[in-house]
């Protein structure tokens, strides 16, 4: 498989008047050619700031890359300057914003918007623009796109917006595609309309896919590999099968355990309690520790390293460590376990 | 559109009948009479005077009779300038009005604008700061001061323009200036606001994840956004400067209509209040339907639809 990007302990902080807010403190993760990898956490986790900082699309300042590598293809892209950082946007990394209401410009024909970056970037002349947006739009399944691409965003519903969203970010076939809670605004049959657009064009143009999302139903649906954040870090990163069926940080069992199943004998979703640390200070130790129930001595006084699970699967838990108590995860999760170790063996269906 | 316009322009017919109702009858509680020097008449002269210009009939018959007359075109006549015609009269006073108006306007909003833009996209910086500072000292500081100012300064002791008067080019610059500074710091202050809130949406973040360069992203994604907002402030206030201001006619000694209209009012002469006012409304509504259509023009969501 080939490398396209490798994220290499990057830290994003954002300078505010009350002090530094380190948003982002030293994520790494790779992405291979045509793979869909899923970052998912709660709110503030950093995950939208982590895709941005890709781009370099977070406002800087206050926003800035404090350090680390973003390598993409071998460049280090937080080397680079504003000028090349235009060239790579757009062209070679896009991104699917979430709002399909706010992300187009209201004031500018749709076509135009799409035609935008082809211009640009692969110094098309307008009629060639032209006939390209309209087979953008026939793959984003827009019909009568010859009259639709004279049109306004407001003449367009949710879904199509998003569809036209998509479009714009896929003009210049980029090798790589943030999609920044692209299905979060839209209801459910369009939801499963655009995720299935999107495996439908991975195919066909061998893209890399980071898809950012709180829903889990998402993620099982698109993503090869699944990464969990948690107050600026990645805890737990590995397959779909390693995070859903043998999940070890206890952070990840909490997200699991608050997703809604059709065939949980309990009516009730689990929370997990608290919320989510100040990253103006960040706690000493492991940052979930407080919201923890597992929780031990040493994770309120030293960060926890990524112990290896398996060749795909890290976790950032001292519950890892060879001298950690032998702890029982809840109910639900040995439930899935079981589950996968059926599935293993040849018959089980996932739940 | 057609059909759109056509309609406005029948509401306006209405409404300058009503404005020219509620004129009428307004005008007529003005204390005192258009006989400025009544005590050197006697009874049976100021009778005689009154009954030539219909001023003797009620009331309502004297509204009547307006109305006739102007709906064949008429304003009547002036009482104080020697019988001169209304028309005439506004038509000779409104030139230096309008000329001064449109200048300050256009040179205020697009000075405005530009310190605007430079504000909002070197938010926090010292070219923000200092064309903050500049709108507020704009808004701030009456018309008439900077207008002393500069005929004190540019006009007596660098000699570049005329003081005062009206006659060439030269004689529009320092009222023009004078009159443009609060435009101008109107204009600045919104598109500041406006650029600022723009730049931070998402449609912009958008633009720049396709590569559009800085340029791009401020002049053909941002200002039209940012435009419609400043449109609705500076229509009125267009209208403000176009239609005379007093207080700057009056230092620079310039013949507008302003100036004619409160003199108009201090002496009752109801020919040239009525047809003043009528004039000023006319001039009104047209400008707002001009700032409707300019609404559309720039936002394709307010944009009538075709046939409606």
């Amino acid at each position: 498989m080939e490398k396209l990007l490798d994220v290499k302990n990057m830290h994003v902080s954002f300078d505010t008047y009350g002090g530094e807010v380190q948003a982002v403190r030293g994520v790494n993760f790779s992405l291979n050619k045509g793979e869909t990898l899923a970052i998912v956490g709660e709110s503030g986790s950093g995950k939208s700031v982590t895709t941005k900082a890709l781009m370099k699309l977070i406002p800087m300042p206050p926003g800035r890359i404090k350090e680390g590598e973003i390598l993409f293809e071998g460049r280090d892209l937080t080397k680079l300057s504003e000028k090349e950082m235009q060239k790579i946007r757009g062209k070679d990394i896009s991104m699917i914003f979430q709002d399909p209401m706010t992300s187009l410009n209201p004031t500018m024909k749709v076509g135009n918007q799409i035609a935008e970056g082809l211009i640009k970037h692969q110094k098309m002349s307008k009629s060639q623009a032209k006939a390209r947006v309209i087979e953008l739009l026939e793959l984003v399944g827009i019909p009568d796109a010859e009259n639709r691409m004279k049109q306004y965003p407001h003449q367009f519903s949710g879904g199509m917006r998003q569809r036209v969203v998509v479009a714009i970010a896929l003009a210049c076939n980029p090798k790589l595609l943030i999609a920044d809670e692209p299905t979060t605004a839209l209801d459910v049959t369009i939801q499963a309309q655009i995720l299935e657009l999107m495996k439908d064009i991975q195919k066909k143009t061998e893209s890399g896919i980071i898809f950012i999302t709180h829903d889990l139903g998402v993620v099982a649906n698109v993503a090869d590999r699944v990464a969990v954040m948690y107050a600026g870090r990645i805890v737990e990163i590995g397959t779909v099968d390693d995070i859903f069926y043998n999940p070890k940080h206890p952070y990840t069992w909490g997200l699991l355990g608050s997703m809604p199943s059709l065939d949980a004998e309990v009516s009730e979703l689990y929370a997990i309690p608290g919320s989510p640390p100040d990253l103006l200070n960040p706690p000493k130790g492991d940052a979930f520790a407080p919201r923890n129930q597992y929780a031990m001595q040493i994770d309120r006084e030293q960060e926890p390293p990524m112990f290896k699970v398996s060749d795909s699967h890290y976790a950032a838990t001292w519950l890892l460590h060879e001298h950690a108590p032998d702890i029982d995860p809840p109910e639900a999760i040995k439930k899935r376990m079981t589950a996968m170790t059926s599935a293993v063996n040849g018959k089980g269906e996932r739940v | 559109m057609g059909r759109y316009i056509t309609q406005r322009l029948v509401y306006m017919v209405i409404t300058m009948f009503l404005i020219a109702t509620f004129t009428f009858f307004l005008m007529k509680f003005l204390p005192g009479t258009p006989l400025s020097s009544a005590d050197r008449l006697s009874e049976e002269q100021q009778a005689i005077v009154l009954a030539k210009y219909g001023l003797d009939e009620p009331i309502p018959v004297q509204y009547f009779n307006y109305m006739v007359n102007l709906l064949q075109g008429d304003m009547g006549v002036s009482f104080q300038f020697d019988n001169r015609e209304v028309t005439t009269i506004i038509l000779d006073r409104i030139g230096p009005s309008l000329q001064l108006g449109f200048q300050a306007m256009v040179i205020g909003t697009i000075l405005g604008m530009l310190l605007g833009l430079v504000s909002a996209i070197y938010h926090n910086g010292v070219l923000d700061y200092g064309s903050t500072f500049t709108a507020v000292i704009g808004q701030s500081i009456p018309s008439f001061v900077f207008a002393g100012i500069l005929q004190y300064f540019v006009g007596v002791k660098l000699g570049w323009f005329p003081v005062a008067l009206w006659g060439t080019w030269q004689h529009t610059v320092l009222p023009t200036i004078a009159l443009a500074i609060f435009p101008l710091a109107i204009a600045a202050r919104f598109m500041r606001t406006e650029m600022l809130e723009v730049m931070g949406s998402d449609y912009i973040t958008t633009a720049r994840a396709k590569g559009v360069n800085k340029f791009g992203v401020v002049f053909k994604h941002g200002v039209r956004n940012a435009l419609i907002p400043l449109i609705t402030v500076l229509g009125p206030l267009a209208i403000g400067l176009m239609t005379g201001t007093l207080v700057i006619e009056n230092i620079f000694a310039v013949p507008g209509i302003g100036e004619q209209f409160v003199k108009s009012i201090n002496t009752n002469d109801y020919p040239i209040i009525m047809g003043t006012t009528l004039f000023f409304a006319i001039f009104f509504i047209l400008i707002v339907l001009i700032i409707d259509l300019l609404y559309g023009v720039i936002d394709p969501r307010i944009r009538l639809a075709e046939g409606e």
